[in-house]
C-alpha cells in the first residue's frame, strides 16, 4: 500500500476518511438496491424479457447485506480503533460482494447484452480511489474471467439473449479494455491527489509544530519581560530607601530639629554621605548587570584567557584590604588554566566580588583561600572563607538581584545584594556556572566554573533562551 | 502629664537617628532594628504608639510584626504607622489574600518631619 514510511497519525486520518468512504458507500448500496427493487418490479411491465423481474433476487441480496454493514459501521466508528489496514481489507470485501451482485445481476439480465454491463466501471473507480490499482487489476480481472465464464459457456436458461459468439468476444474485448482503462486512469489521477494530500498534510505537521514552538517562546519572553519589570521595580525601591534617609536627614538639619553645632549633626551628615555612597555603588552596580546584559555594551571577547593570572591579579589588588582586616588571603593556581575565550574585564569583575565577599564576611584572624585548577572540561575559580556563612534557608535566593541574607546585612551595611548577580551573569556568559556551599558561622565556598572550550561554540552576544531557537 | 513614648522600628540607623530627633521634641523614643528587637521591646514596656518600616531583614517583616501586635490582647490597642520605602500597592500586592490591613496609617518614605508629627498626634489624641 502506497501508505508505507508514513507517520502513525497520518494512518489515522487515511482510516477516519476510509471509514467515512465505507459509510458513503453504504447509502449508495441503498439507492441502489431501491433502484433495482423498481426495475425488477417496472421491467415486465414495459416490455422487457420477463426473466428480468428475477432481478429483486439481487436486490434482496443487496439490501440484506447492506443491512449488515450499516449495523457494523456504527460498531466501527464507536471502537475507535479501526486501524487502516483492517478497513481496507472490509473495503475490498465489500467491493467484492458488491462485484459478484453485479456479475449475477449481468447473468440475469441478458449476459453479454446485458444494460448493467457499464456498471462495472463504477467499482473500478470507487475500489482504485479507496484501496490501490494493484488489487483492483486484480479484481479486474477476476471479474472479466466470471464474465468469459459466462458468456462463453453458452447461452443458459437465464434469460441470456441468443447472440453470436463473435459478439460476446467482442463484448468480453470492450469489457477487458473499459475495466483496465478505468483502473489505470483512476490510479493516475488519485494518486496525484493522495500525494498532494499526504503534502498537505506534512505541511499542516509542520505548521503545528512551528507554532507550538513559537508560542513556547513567546511564553519564555513574557517571562523575561516580566521579570524585568518586577526587578526595574524591585530597582527602584532599593534606590528609594536609601534616598529617603538622605532626605529626611536633610530636612532634620535644615528645619532646626538638630543643633548643628551637635555631634549628632555631624553624625546625621555623615550617615547621609554613607548613603549617598551606597547609592553610588547600586547604581554602578545596576550599571554593570545593565552592561552585561546588553550584548552590545560587553567589553571584546579575547582568545586564551588565562584564569589563573586573572586571579593572581585580583588577589594582589585585595592583599591590603585583608591586611585591613587581618585576614590571610593565600591562593595556589594551576598554570595551564587557560579559557579558550572570554571577556577579560568582566571575568575580573568576578573574581574579584567573589573574593571581596570572602574577606567581607570573614572575622578577623581568618583566611580565605583562592585556588584555580582544571577539572575536567572545566576551568575552576574556588574561593573559601572561615567567615558567618550563609543561612541554609537563603541558598536557593543567594544569586537573586537584591537579595542579602540577614546575617550579612547585620555583619555590614556595604553591599548592594547585586554582586552575586552579576558573578551569576559572568559566568553564565562564559557558558559555565557558580555554586556556593556553606555552614553558618563556619564558612563559605563559592566556585565559578568556566568551560575551557565550551563556550567558545556559542554566540557571545546570545542569551540562553534565543540559542534553543536557533539549535 | 508624662510624655507618651513611640517605638520606632528601622533597620537603617541613620534614618532612625533622624527620625528619632523629630519624634523626641514631643515623645519618649525608643528604637528596635528588626522585628525581633521591637517585639520584646513592646513585650517588656508597651509603647502608646510604634512606627514600623516594612522591609527588614525579611521582605514583610513590619506586617508580620503588626499581626503580631494585632492578634494578641495585650498589644491590640497600641496603633500602628507604617513608615516604609515600599509603596502600599506594591506591599499589599505582596500580600495577597489580606482582607484587613494590621494598621492604622501608611507614611511613605521620605516623610516631612511635621507630617510625621501630625499623624502621631492625630493618632495619640
Amino acid at each position: 500500500m502506497r501508505l508505507t514510511g508514513t507517520s502513525g497519525e497520518l494512518h489515522q486520518v487515511f482510516a477516519a476518511e476510509l471509514l467515512d468512504r465505507i459509510a458513503w458507500f453504504v447509502r449508495l448500496r441503498w439507492a441502489a438496491g431501491a433502484a433495482l427493487l423498481a426495475f425488477a418490479a417496472a421491467a415486465p411491465r414495459v416490455g422487457m424479457p420477463l426473466e428480468w423481474g428475477r432481478v429483486w433476487l439481487v436486490a434482496v441480496v443487496v439490501l440484506a447485506y447492506n443491512a449488515i454493514l450499516h449495523a457494523l459501521l456504527a460498531t466501527w466508528r464507536r471502537s475507535d480503533q479501526a486501524d487502516y489496514r483492517w478497513l481496507a481489507r472490509c473495503t475490498l470485501i465489500q467491493i467484492l460482494i458488491d462485484l459478484a451482485a453485479l456479475v449475477l445481476l449481468v447473468h440475469l439480465t441478458g449476459g453479454a447484452a446485458s444494460p448493467f454491463l457499464p456498471f462495472f466501471t463504477f467499482h473500478m473507480v470507487i475500489g482504485t480511489i479507496m484501496l490501490s490499482a494493484r488489487t483492483m487489476s486484480a479484481v479486474a480481472a477476476a471479474v472479466w474471467l466470471a464474465c468469459a465464464a459466462l458468456f462463453l459457456g453458452g447461452a443458459g436458461p437465464l434469460g441470456h439473449l441468443p447472440i453470436p459468439l463473435e459478439m460476446r468476444a467482442a463484448v468480453l474485448g470492450a469489457l477487458a479494455c473499459a475495466l483496465g482503462f478505468t483502473v489505470y486512469l483512476t490510479d493516475t489521477v488519485a494518486s496525484q491527489l493522495k500525494e498532494r494530500g499526504v503534502r498537505l498534510f506534512r505541511l499542516a505537521e509542520e505548521l503545528r509544530d512551528k507554532t507550538a514552538e513559537l508560542e513556547k517562546l513567546l511564553a519564555e519572553m513574557r517571562a523575561i519581560e516580566a521579570r524585568k519589570s518586577h526587578f526595574m521595580l524591585l530597582s527602584a525601591h532599593q534606590l528609594r530607601s536609601p534616598l529617603a534617609t538622605v532626605k529626611t536627614s536633610l530636612d532634620v538639619l535644615l528645619q532646626g530639629y538638630v543643633d548643628p553645632a551637635s555631634p549628632r549633626a555631624a553624625g546625621l551628615i555623615l550617615g547621609a554621605s554613607e548613603r549617598v555612597e551606597g547609592l553610588l555603588r547600586i547604581v554602578g552596580d545596576l550599571l554593570e548587570l545593565a552592561k552585561l546584559r546588553e550584548a552590545a555594551q560587553r567589553a571584546p571577547w579575547t582568545s586564551g584567557v588565562n584564569l589563573a593570572q586573572l586571579a593572581v591579579d585580583v588577589a594582589d589588588a585585595l592583599t591590603p584590604v585583608a591586611e585591613a582586616r587581618q585576614i590571610t588571603l593565600e591562593s595556589s593556581y594551576d598554570a595551564d588554566v587557560v579559557l579558550a575565550r572570554g571577556v577579560p574585564p568582566d571575568l575580573e569583575y568576578a573574581i574579584e566580588n567573589l573574593v571581596h565577599n570572602a574577606l567581607k564576611y570573614s572575622r578577623p584572624g581568618g583566611a580565605v583561600h583562592v585556588q584555580v585548577r582544571r577539572s575536567g572540561e572545566f576551568g575552576v575559580l574556588e574561593v573559601r572563607d572561615q567567615g558567618i556563612g550563609i543561612p541554609p534557608e537563603f541558598l536557593a535566593d543567594l544569586f537573586v538581584e537584591f537579595a542579602r541574607a540577614p546575617n550579612a546585612r547585620r555583619h555590614t551595611a556595604e553591599g548592594t545584594g547585586l554582586g552575586l548577580a552579576i558573578v551569576k551573569e559572568v559566568a553564565e556568559a562564559h557558558g559555565g556556572r557558580v555554586e556556593a556551599e556553606s555552614r553558618l558561622d563556619e564558612g563559605s565556598t563559592f566556585r565559578l566554573l568556566l568551560p575551557l572550550h565550551g563556550g567558545r561554540t556559542q554566540d557571545p552576544g546570545v542569551t540562553k533562551s534565543e540559542r534553543r531557537v536557533t539549535a | 502629664m508624662a510624655k507618651k513614648s513611640v517605638l520606632l522600628v528601622d533597620d537603617d540607623a541613620v534614618f532612625v537617628d533622624a527620625v528619632s530627633a523629630v519624634l523626641e521634641t514631643r515623645y519618649e523614643v525608643r528604637t528596635a532594628a528588626n522585628g525581633r528587637e521591637a517585639l520584646t521591646a513592646i513585650a517588656a514596656a508597651p509603647p502608646d504608639i510604634v512606627v514600623l518600616d516594612v522591609m527588614m531583614d525579611h521582605l514583610s517583616e513590619g506586617f508580620d510584626v503588626a499581626r503580631a501586635l494585632r492578634s494578641s490582647e495585650a498589644s491590640r490597642a497600641i496603633p500602628i504607622v507604617m513608615l516604609t520605602g515600599v509603596d502600599e500597592v506594591f506591599n499589599i500586592r505582596m500580600e495577597i489574600g489580606e482582607s484587613w490591613f494590621p494598621y492604622d496609617r501608611y507614611l511613605q518614605k521620605p516623610v516631612a518631619p511635621e507630617t510625621l508629627l501630625a499623624t502621631l498626634g492625630e493618632l495619640l489624641g
